[in-house]
Formats: structure tokens, sequence, C-alpha cells
């Protein structure tokens, strides 16, 4: 990375950022993913360790949640971002040095703020954890930069029309640059109390709702036409899609508080644009898997598909829990248990992740021209990541229901933790099987460009057989 | 940007824009992908809708609320009678004997006489224990006269609701109603909404068009 800091434009080769930035994304997925055990860890087995303070759980939670958001997620999206949006204008991206400059200060910025959580400097606000500084840090050396490349580069396109995955890339990252600044208020104006609370999930629900899922799902309007070489089912379903998200999933913040005094009217809003968030997930799910038709042997066979459409697949329990479970009638119940963690990891390591995960494995072979070095270790990492988040997802699920019926009946604190604890074990091991394979992942990436069949110019990797 | 509205079910685009759209669909390839122009399959459409009405109908305030105060005025006019209050003051039973015998009398009560609030009632189960807890605040309310409607009952505490219906003549009523001004906006978010994708997709070549991707491909 560093001989490209200085160079000329025209001296990088092209793909160098969505490069580093896949590379530095699996690395962050590795240290999220292991923070994530260990923290299941002292949640399933409380007494093994009880060493350095800034290694106990109050700490190391925020730092895993910003380590996997920031790190996996973001970087993955903007690796897949930096390769996808100049394909689909048929250009090259906008500044290669800019990506790379922007790659270097995003994982110092993201060191610097994970180093200042783990010492407990934070903002004490869920999601918004990092003090206003590193908030400023991360809009304009980390975000706008990014944002900046996106939007030049679909300026500077060699084609008239744009197809859907940059609209979304586009608008998603416009959109996380407002929710970041409004949404970090609180801090830059000491807001307290119910506006407090209120803007701070705004801003938990927008990230979520216009970054992590429209890029993932823009992502996979690449990948499967690309891979399959069916067209994209339908151009206007896409609309449907994109603006259903602008319009619902921006407004329902307060169905993440109804059990607080906020005006009633305001949740009642809340919660009918909570359900309609069935809108976008129908029209997107319906879009990609009619498009998937006369293809599906590719679901068995190719891994990016199989990812893709694995995400896909998870896109529908996700989108039937979030629509739902913040009704009034349902969130009595599960509000503040560990179904709404289960909820979160479905969202962020199912269908999120999996859409990303195919997206590194389809970029990084297209940009080293080089066959993905082993069929069966991606596929390994496939059914750990896969096996992983289900023991995750259903012992959570599980876990959240007891505790859920534990509130209402009110049954003493302690014996809800220990009949949650066999779940606690489960969830330990879900997520340590999730960072095993991406261990084995990132081993198979070094190797893919170190040792992977070259792929010809102008073919796909998908045409070029394995090797191993 | 020229509009047409002669045929506005089939495209808002004149016949010239609509030519020179399918041309560029047609001939341009975005990184080597192309777009169909499918509508959506009407079990979706139907889909769509039932989505609507569920999400109108699955969060009326009237489900998973929290209770209203007065739902349980009665229960505390009969907890506070003679042949109850011997029930529960009757030593030779246990406490949760007393208790449920207590509960069993008022609910067999409460049997006889219509209610606005029987259904809330049954959403809204209390036992004797929680009754005995918010018993006295309901009192004192009913003693300063106000009207029960307006107060929920969170956990222990009897609270002033949470609802700000504005009066036309200023004042602020907060029983919790059927219908808020959150379901009036909902109406009109989701018509604009329909209203601009119809609009946008309307200004598409018409989906009976297939496009060719020989052409580019």
């Amino acid at each position: 990375m560093l001989k490209y800091l200085f160079a000329k434009e025209d001296d990088i080769p092209q793909g160098t950022t969505a490069l580093f930035f896949a590379v530095s994304s699996i690395a962050w997925f590795i240290i999220g993913t292991g923070l994530g055990s260990f923290n299941a860890a002292k949640l399933a087995f409380p007494d093994w360790y009880h060493g350095l303070y800034a290694l106990q759980f109050g700490h190391m939670r925020q730092v895993h949640v910003h380590a996997v958001i920031f790190g996996w997620i973001a970087m993955a999206f903007a690796a897949s971002m930096m390769y996808i949006t100049p394909a689909l204008g048929n250009t090259k991206l906008w500044s290669e040095k800019l990506g790379v400059w922007n790659c270097l200060l995003y994982n110092i910025g993201l060191c610097l703020a994970l180093a200042l959580l783990w010492t407990g400097i934070t903002s004490g606000r869920e999601y918004s954890d990092h003090i206003w500084p590193i908030d400023l840090y991360i809009a304009f050396v980390m975000v706008v930069p990014w944002s900046l490349n996106v939007w030049m580069t679909i300026v500077n396109r060699r084609t008239q029309g744009i197809y859907t995955s940059n609209w979304f890339f586009a608008g998603c990252m416009f959109m996380t640059i407002i929710v970041f600044l409004v949404g970090n208020l609180p801090e830059w104006f000491h807001l307290t109390g119910l506006n407090e609370a209120y803007m701070t999930w705004w801003f938990a629900h927008n990230i979520l709702g216009l970054l992590i899922t429209p890029v993932a799902a823009a992502i996979t309007y690449y990948i499967v036409p690309k891979i399959t070489g069916n067209p994209l089912y339908s151009h206007r379903v896409g609309h449907l899609h994109f603006w259903s998200i602008v319009v619902f999933y921006s407004t329902p913040a307060a169905h993440h508080l109804m059990s607080s005094p906020l005006p009633e009217w305001l949740k009642s809003f809340a919660s009918v644009e909570g359900v309609l968030i069935l809108v976008p997930a129908v029209a997107y799910v319906c879009n990609i898997l009619l498009t998937m038709q006369g293809k599906w042997s590719l679901f068995v066979s190719n891994i990016e598909i199989k990812f893709t459409i694995t995400g896909v697949l998870l896109a529908i329990p996700l989108n039937m829990q979030g629509g739902f479970q913040q009704t009034r009638a349902i969130n009595w119940y599960i509000h503040g248990t560990g179904w709404i963690v289960a909820h979160a990891h479905l969202a962020l390591l199912g269908f999120s992740t999996f859409a990303e995960a195919a997206a590194v494995y389809y970029g990084m072979q297209v940009l080293l021209r080089r066959k993905l070095y082993s069929a069966s270790l991606a596929n390994f990492h496939f059914w750990m990541l896969l096996i992983g988040f289900s023991l995750y997802w259903t012992s959570m699920t599980i876990a959240g229901l007891i505790q859920g019926a534990a509130k209402i009946y009110e049954v003493p604190y302690v014996d809800v933790v220990i009949a949650e604890h066999p779940y606690m074990i489960v969830r330990w091991l879900g997520g340590t099987m999730v960072f095993f394979g991406n261990i084995i992942w990132l081993y198979n990436m070094v190797m893919t460009a170190r040792a992977g069949v070259v792929i010809p110019a102008g073919r796909q990797p998908v045409e070029i057989a394995y090797t191993r | 940007m020229a509009w047409t509205f002669n045929r506005p079910l089939y495209s808002l685009s004149s016949e010239d824009q609509n030519k020179e759209a399918q041309h560029v669909w047609e001939h341009e390839s975005l990184g080597g992908i192309a777009e169909n122009n499918n509508p959506l399959p009407r079990p979706v459409i139907g889909l769509l809708i039932l989505t609507y009405f569920t999400a109108m109908a699955l969060t009326f305030p009237l489900y998973g609320q929290r209770p209203s105060a007065a739902i349980y005025a009665d229960y505390v006019s009969l907890m506070n009678s003679t042949m109850v209050q011997e029930v529960m003051n009757d030593k030779s039973i246990t406490h949760d004997q007393a208790n449920s015998r207590a509960m069993a009398m008022i609910e067999d009560s409460l049997q006889h006489f219509d209610s606005p609030y029987t259904f809330q009632r049954a959403q809204h189960p209390i036992d004797l224990d929680q009754l005995r807890v918010i018993a006295p605040q309901i009192v004192e309310l009913q003693h300063a006269g106000v009207d029960l409607e307006e107060y929920t009952v969170v956990g222990p505490t009897v609270a002033k609701a949470n609802f700000f219906n504005l009066q036309p003549d200023g004042t602020v009523v907060a029983k919790q109603p059927w219908w808020d001004k959150g379901y009036t906006i909902a109406v009109w978010w989701f018509i604009i909404f329909c209203a601009a994708v119809i609009i946008t997709v309307k200004r598409l070549p018409h989906f009976s068009w297939r496009p060719d991707h020989t052409i580019a491909h």
C-alpha cells in the first residue's frame, strides 16, 4: 500500500483501492468475530477470565460491535463499491490515489476509535458510542472521501443509464452522511432525556436501514446477474425497492422506543412504517429470486451464488422479524431480550455478511485475475459461517423468548440466568465457528493471490475450473 | 422531459421518449449486466396490499397497549366490598388461597354487568396482589374526580396516559384513541409514496415491451 500513497494516479493499478479495502475487511472480520467469541465466552463462562479491566464485557462489547460494523461490514462495502461502481459505468474509479489514502486513514481511524472505546472513553450511547472528535474523523476522513469516489465515478461514467446497484450506492452514501452527522447531534449539543434517546435510535435504526441493508442488497443486484448471466428480473421493481427503502426505512426510529414516553402518535406512525419495511423486502427478494430463473444449479456449484442467495433467503426471516417485532403487541414481550441480539445478528452476520462475503470472493478473484485457490476451503468457510450463525441465531432467539417470559411473569433474575446458560454456551460455540471459518477464508484468499490459477483476459472467474 | 397524459396507466412518456429509452436500454452494456422490464408478479402485488392492511390493522393502539386505569375501577370497588374483604382477611386459609377465592368472587360479580371494558380486561388480566398495589392510587384519582381513562397502569404505578389528542378548544385529552394522527400521517405517507413510485415507473416504457439483450451483449 505504502508505495502507492505518493505514486501518480496513472501509476496506480485499477482495483488497488478495492483490493486494500477487501483485505482489510477480512482482517477486521477476523478481529471482530474474535472479539465476539471472547465476549460470548464471558457470558457462557463468566469466571474464566478476570484479568485486565479493559478486557471486561462492558468495554469489549462496544469494541466488538464497532469492529464488525466499521471494520468488516463497512470496509467490505467500500471494497465492493470501489470495483462495482466503475464496472457498472464502464469506466475506472475516479481516484485510486484518494481511495488508497482513504483505506489507510480508515484503518488508522478505526484503530484509534476502538482503542478509545477499549479504554472506556465513550459517549455512552449505544451504536453511536464514539466521542465527538472520532465522529468528525469518521464522517470527514473515512466516509466523505469514500462517498466522493463513488459519486464522482458515477458522474464520470461512460454509460447513459445508471444500473440499480449504483443508485443504491450513491443514495445510501448520501443518506449515511446525513444520518451520521444528525444522529450524533446529542454528543455535540449535549442533548439529554427523550431527545437524546430518540436521536440515538434514529441513528442506530438508519445506519442499519439506509446503509447496511440496502448496500448489501445492491451488491447482490450486481453479483447475481453478473455470475448467472441472466438480466436483472426487473428495473421497475428496483425502483419500488429503492424508493420504498427511502420512504419506509427512514421513518420508524420510534419503534425502538415503544415503551418510552414518546408521543403515542409518533409510535403509531413508526409502527405502521415498521411493518411497511416488508414492502422493499418483498420487492427485493422477488427481484433477485426471479433473476435466478434457470440458473438454480449455481446455488450448489458456485460459491459466490451460494453465499449471495443464502443471504437473500436470510433476508426473508430478517424482515418478517423486523416488521412485526416492533408492533406494540409483540414488542412489550421481546424488548430488551436476547431476541433482539439474535435479530441484529440476523441482519449483520446473516443477510449482510453473506452478501458481502460473496462480493469480496468475487471481487478479489476479478481484481487479482486469479481463480480462487480452493473451492473446498471456500465451502468449509461457507458451512462454518452458516452453521455457526444458525447456532447463534436460534440459541439467542430461544434465550430471548425465555427472558421475555421471565420479564412478564417477574421470574427472579438469577433463575433466568440459570435457564439461559445452555443457550449462552451454544451462542459461544456458534460465534467461535464463524471466527475460525474466517481464518480459513483469509488463508484461502492469501493463497489465491499467491498461487491461484491465472484468469485469462476477457474471461470470468466462474468460467475457469477449480484446480483444488 | 415532456409528459403525456393520454394513457397514464400505460405510460407517462411520449412515444419518442419511449423509443429513445428502449434504444439506450438495448444498446448499452452496464458492465456486462442487463436489466429486464418485468412488472411485479400479481401474487406479489397481492402480498404487498395484504402487507399494507396488516400494517394498519396490527398496530392499532388497542392491541398491546398499556391498560387504562378505568378498566380496573370496578375491580377496586369490588375488592373493597365487605364480602371480598372478609375472604381476603380470612386467617384460616393461606394467602394464595385467599387471593384466588377473592379474585374469583370479583370476576364472578363482574360477569353480571355489561361493561365497555370487557375486551380490554381480557387483554390485561390482573391478580389480587397487583390490584392491592394500584387500588389506593385509583381510589385517590376517583376522589380527585379525574377521568380514569386518561390514566394508564405501568407496573405498580398509575400514571397520566401518554396521549395528546388536541381538542378544537385547545385542551388536550389523554384518552387512548382508536385512531390517532400517527395513522393519518401514515395513510398520507403511503398514498404519496404510491403516487411517486407509480409516476416513476410509468415514465419507463410499458412493461409489455421486452428488451432484446442480444444487441449489446
